[in-house]
């Protein structure tokens, strides 16, 4: 190129008009798509294990290293990588591979776009077609654009001065060419040199914003409330609009810092004429190649007219499966410095705009205990609240775990008598590293509640009273846990978690538990 | 929906291997069992005959719910091992058509505005940016810049875009066959609420009580001949008590719980409601089915008034009327309530049921108390006055209270006459009659009021402040 280039990242597309000069002895080498490709997807930090991601708008990233074999010319040359990631972080590119050192490194966001074509033809010749609406023929002549600034394109024409649109009738501007440095979509592209034609295997990777996974864990629970058979898929989502095929694909969990990275918008304002007679250049919507916002639900898409019975053949219920599915394919972990690292064992798709989910891990049998547990604060007074269903486990290999469990929900599962799988819970583990207690929230036990009565101290009473009611025919186990009480004094032995009393007691069938306790001053 | 599907029609034209899409006619959906529960969620369990061969293939499975929460769902079947799950939602759209197509050649057909003659080109697009530009012949031009009538027409519809998010696994199986296999998943958009009819005979002190499970579908598929199952509780969500730094609200429905199970299929915490025979749950359809019916269970009618803290009111202000039963076995209506609304009716002179007011209920196990506030007594009215506020020493008060409570009814009424704020070490010094200090902040009185009469309570209470 003749021009010499501003920067290695130019700031401002408009840098890219003063690079626009005719292109010279560089030959333009373009990479299709890559041969090979590597996703390492990261989760999005700043969401709860407990939120599901949206995946409209997923917050987390990927890392996307390519292997491309390309041929490169003797002399300079530039090479543009298509079929990359349209959330590709410009900053974040490393190329390698090359036979010499780059020259430099540029990401082109000034596009093709009605406004830029205008923009870039401003004192060129360009054909102005015009159509009679009465005789439907139509008449091409030669124009100059005068100006393209926003709100109004005055051409020069034989007759005189024009301004675009404002006749009436149907006309368009035609160009013989796409001026230069316009490109379709974002590209990344690098200006390298090569002594002599030479077929190089460059490795292209960066990260990308638009992709996120999580964990979800399906557990389910004996019969005797004792075991659970845990298993959890890694669910992998991309709202970006490229797809990698045949890609090994990775899942990080833990916590990796990022900063602030400031993103150079694309441009490709469409032009707005503003003329006696009101119109665009263009009604498609711009494509801002960041993620869009969730469109409206999909409920009314359908018609109402489905209701049509099915003869298929009715299957016995007693053909009931266990509600774990069976996995062929799991991901394998390994630890990679602080964080984890799962890899799915075989080159799976990466789809544009898709989901995507492989098993993460599968223990049966693993032992769990079933409380209901209430948190106790002073002024909880009075009102009668339903206790909380909690799943307790603990990450050890001689408790059935003892493996790094990546955040994510939990749903837990039961079948009734007649084998019909029944959701009994929904909460969320955090991460959880081995050796670590595991305590799911499942929701609310609506027939376990408990009353807090304060003392009566006109009446010299220091007792507060915890009534605790079960309406089910098995004794249940119950936990009460005092918070912000201090010490508290009570006539059967408290135990303690996290540094707060807490009262374990079985309430019996049918029946009802009172603890009596006293504040310490 | 319409405009997709015509485009599609149009790209379906020179016979490509196209995906096929059902008429909406047929369901691909098989034996439907859904389980509802009360927190718009739903598990969706669907066995269908699935033909799969030996080997790796992969199984779409259309006439899923369109909300299905795709990261639940999970496919058994004898022999089957699931390799990966893919939902995938990149939609057929128009814009979506154009933009897979910038490098590729398409068709347009240009209409003559005056003669109506249309004229085919091959154009390629170059960019589509906030407007397309194309490449036809050796001229650039932006697509339909000068408003007239362009049809586009494309070869194909690219492989990856899908009339709707569409559900596929890739199973391995060691042997090929028609099989059954079971897909759960869940869905929002299916939910039901308890409504339950109460037709009071207030002379008789009992009342007979209907009780109706409403069922909605807004999940946007129908369910078709399903075995529906609803569940009465809400599954997940942090309960967590609430941090109350103020006097307890004042009473809700449920006045004292209950210990008694009810002889319903229960499962863990949740009672089951099957429905009798199977359904079709059809979207947008509101359904009704009866789960109660208990005739003559004792109720009687209260009144209650709560007087917030020690101040005046300016006028007197009715007592709520509140229809108090229970649950139970022996006394009551002898099942466990799921969570809705309770609407009372009772009979006017004529004997038509009028409706008298409705409360809300939460799960309500069986053998628990309940009082439900049906409105407000028209006749029965309370004024608490403060007549007195007194210093007594540096850091005491004392405080008279007078409440005139009046009832323009022909029959004597008993109010529960509630004063509550009596924070601290508040005493009652002196008062007209005995109270019951239901709780450290809140005294009753049991007051009766004759017909047509009034009755004063007064009471001096010694407080901090």
């Amino acid at each position: 190129m003749a021009a010499p280039r501003f920067a290695l990242f130019p700031l401002f597309a408009l840098a890219a008009l003063a690079a626009a000069a005719p292109a010279a002895a560089q030959r333009i080498v373009t990479s299709p798509r890559p041969d090979s490709v590597d996703v390492t997807v990261y989760r999005d930090t700043n969401r709860h294990a407990s939120t599901a991601f949206n995946r409209q708008w997923l917050g987390g990233y990927a890392l996307v290293s390519e292997t491309r074999r390309i041929r490169l010319p003797e002399g300079e040359s530039e090479i543009r990588f298509e079929g990359v990631a349209a959330g590709l972080v410009p900053q974040s590119a490393i190329v390698s591979g090359l036979p010499e050192d780059i020259v430099e490194r540029n990401r082109d966001a000034y596009l093709l776009s009605p406004g830029t074509l205008i923009d870039r033809s401003v004192g060129r010749r360009v054909h102005i077609r015009r159509t009679s609406l009465a005789s439907g023929r139509t008449r091409e002549f030669d124009a100059v654009i005068r100006t393209g600034a926003d709100g109004a394109v005055v051409l020069e024409t034989a007759d005189g001065f024009e301004a675009l649109r404002c006749t009436g009738m149907p006309e368009t501007i035609t160009y013989d060419r796409v001026p230069a440095g316009l490109s379709p979509r974002p590209t990344l592209s690098v200006r390298a040199r090569a002594t002599r034609e030479v077929t190089a295997t460059v490795t292209l990777s960066y990260i990308a914003s638009g992709f996120d996974w999580q964990a979800n864990y399906v557990a389910t629970l004996s019969d005797d409330g004792t075991r659970a058979d845990l298993f959890a898929w890694l669910t992998l989502a991309s709202n970006d609009e490229t797809s990698f095929p045949n890609a090994d694909v990775q899942a990080v969990a833990g916590y990796i810092n990022r900063e602030a990275v400031a993103r150079q918008p694309v441009e490709a304002a469409p032009i707005e004429l503003r003329c006696w007679a009101h119109s665009t250049t263009s009604d498609i919507p711009l494509e801002t190649f960041e993620p869009t916002p969730p469109p409206p639900p999909m409920a009314v898409l359908q018609d109402e007219e489905f209701a049509l019975r099915v003869t298929g053949s009715r299957v016995q219920a007693d053909m009931v499966m266990s509600s774990s599915p069976i996995a062929v394919v799991t991901a394998e972990q390994e630890t990679l410095g602080d964080v984890k690292l799962y890899r799915i064992p075989e080159p799976v798709t990466v789809a544009a705009n898709a989901q995507k989910q492989v098993a993460l891990l599968q223990r049966p049998g693993v032992p769990v205990e079933m409380v209901a547990r209430h948190r106790i604060w002073p002024f909880t007074n009075g009102a009668t609240e339903p206790a909380n269903r909690v799943l307790i486990a603990r990450n050890r290999e001689s408790d059935g775990l003892g493996l790094p469990l990546p955040g994510g929900p939990l749903l837990l599962f039961s079948e009734t008598e007649s084998g019909r799988p029944m959701l009994i819970g929904q909460g969320q583990i955090d991460d959880r590293a081995t050796g670590e207690d595991i305590e799911v929230w499942l929701g609310l036990a609506s027939g376990v509640t408990g009353t807090l009565q304060l003392p009566n101290r006109r009446a010299g009473e220091r007792d507060y009273v915890l009534t605790v009611t079960n309406d089910s025919p098995e004794p249940i186990r119950y936990q009460a846990e005092f918070y912000n009480y201090g010490e508290i004094e009570t006539d059967v032995p408290l135990g303690r978690h996290d540094g707060r009393p807490v009262w374990a007691a079985t309430v019996p069938a049918n029946g009802t538990a009172v603890l009596r306790f006293r504040k310490e001053r | 929906m319409r405009p997709i599907l015509c485009l599609f029609i149009l790209a379906a034209a020179p016979a490509l291997a196209q995906p096929v899409i059902p008429p909406p006619s047929q369901s691909a959906q098989g034996d439907v069992a859904v389980t509802i529960y009360n927190n718009d969620i739903a598990l969706v369990q669907d066995r269908r005959e699935v033909d799969i061969p030996a080997g790796r293939s992969r199984q779409e499975f259309p006439d899923v719910s369109a909300q299905i929460r795709a990261e639940t769902v999970t496919l058994t079947g004898a022999g089957v091992g699931i390799v990966e799950q893919n939902f995938d939602y990149d939609l057929l759209s128009p814009q979506a058509l154009m933009q897979e197509a910038v490098g590729e050649t398409i068709t347009l057909v240009r209409t003559n505005p005056a003669t109506g003659q249309e004229q085919r080109e091959r154009a390629r697009v170059l960019a589509v940016n906030g407007g397309v530009v194309l490449q036809v012949g050796d001229r650039i031009e932006v697509l339909r810049d000068d408003g007239l009538p362009v049809r586009v027409i494309f070869d194909r519809v690219p492989e990856n875009l899908r009339a709707r998010p569409t559900l596929s696994v890739t199973v391995q199986s060691e042997q090929g066959g028609r099989r059954p296999v079971t897909l759960t998943y869940l869905t929002p958009g299916l939910g039901w609420q308890a409504d339950y009819v109460a037709l009071f005979d207030e002379a008789a002190g009992r009342m007979d009580v209907q009780g109706w499970i409403t069922l909605t579908n807004n999940s946007g598929t129908p369910y078709v001949n399903a075995d529906v199952l609803l569940v009465a509780g809400a599954v997940g969500g942090q309960g967590g008590q609430r941090v109350v730094r103020r006097p307890p609200p004042p009473p809700g429905s449920l006045r004292d719980p209950g210990t008694e199970t009810a002889a319903r299929e229960r499962l863990g915490d949740f009672y089951l409601y099957p429905l009798p025979e199977r359904t079709t749950v059809a979207h947008r359809q509101i359904k009704q089915v009866s789960f109660l019916d208990v005739r003559a269970a004792p109720a009687a009618r209260a009144y209650e008034f709560r007087n917030a803290w020690l101040g005046t009111m300016d006028e007197a202000r009715s007592a709520s009327s509140v229809l108090r039963f229970s649950s139970s076995r022996e006394q009551g209506l002898g099942d466990a309530l799921p969570a809705g609304t309770v609407r009372v009716y009772q009979r006017d002179a004529r004997g038509n049921p009028q409706f008298v007011g409705e409360a809300g209920i939460g799960h309500t196990p069986m053998g628990s108390e309940l009082g439900l506030v049906t409105g407000l007594a028209f006749d029965v009215k309370v004024q608490p006055i403060v007549e007195r506020r007194e210093r007594v020493t540096a850091q005491r008060w004392r405080t008279s209270m007078r409440y005139r409570l009046t009832n323009a009814g022909p029959a004597p009424v008993t109010v529960i006459l509630t004063q509550d704020g009596l924070w601290g070490d508040t005493r009652i010094a002196q008062e007209s009659q005995p109270s019951e200090r239901i709780s450290a902040d809140s005294a009753t009185w049991r007051v009766t009021v004759p017909a047509n009469g009034e009755a004063i309570v007064t009471a001096t209470f010694d407080s901090r402040y």
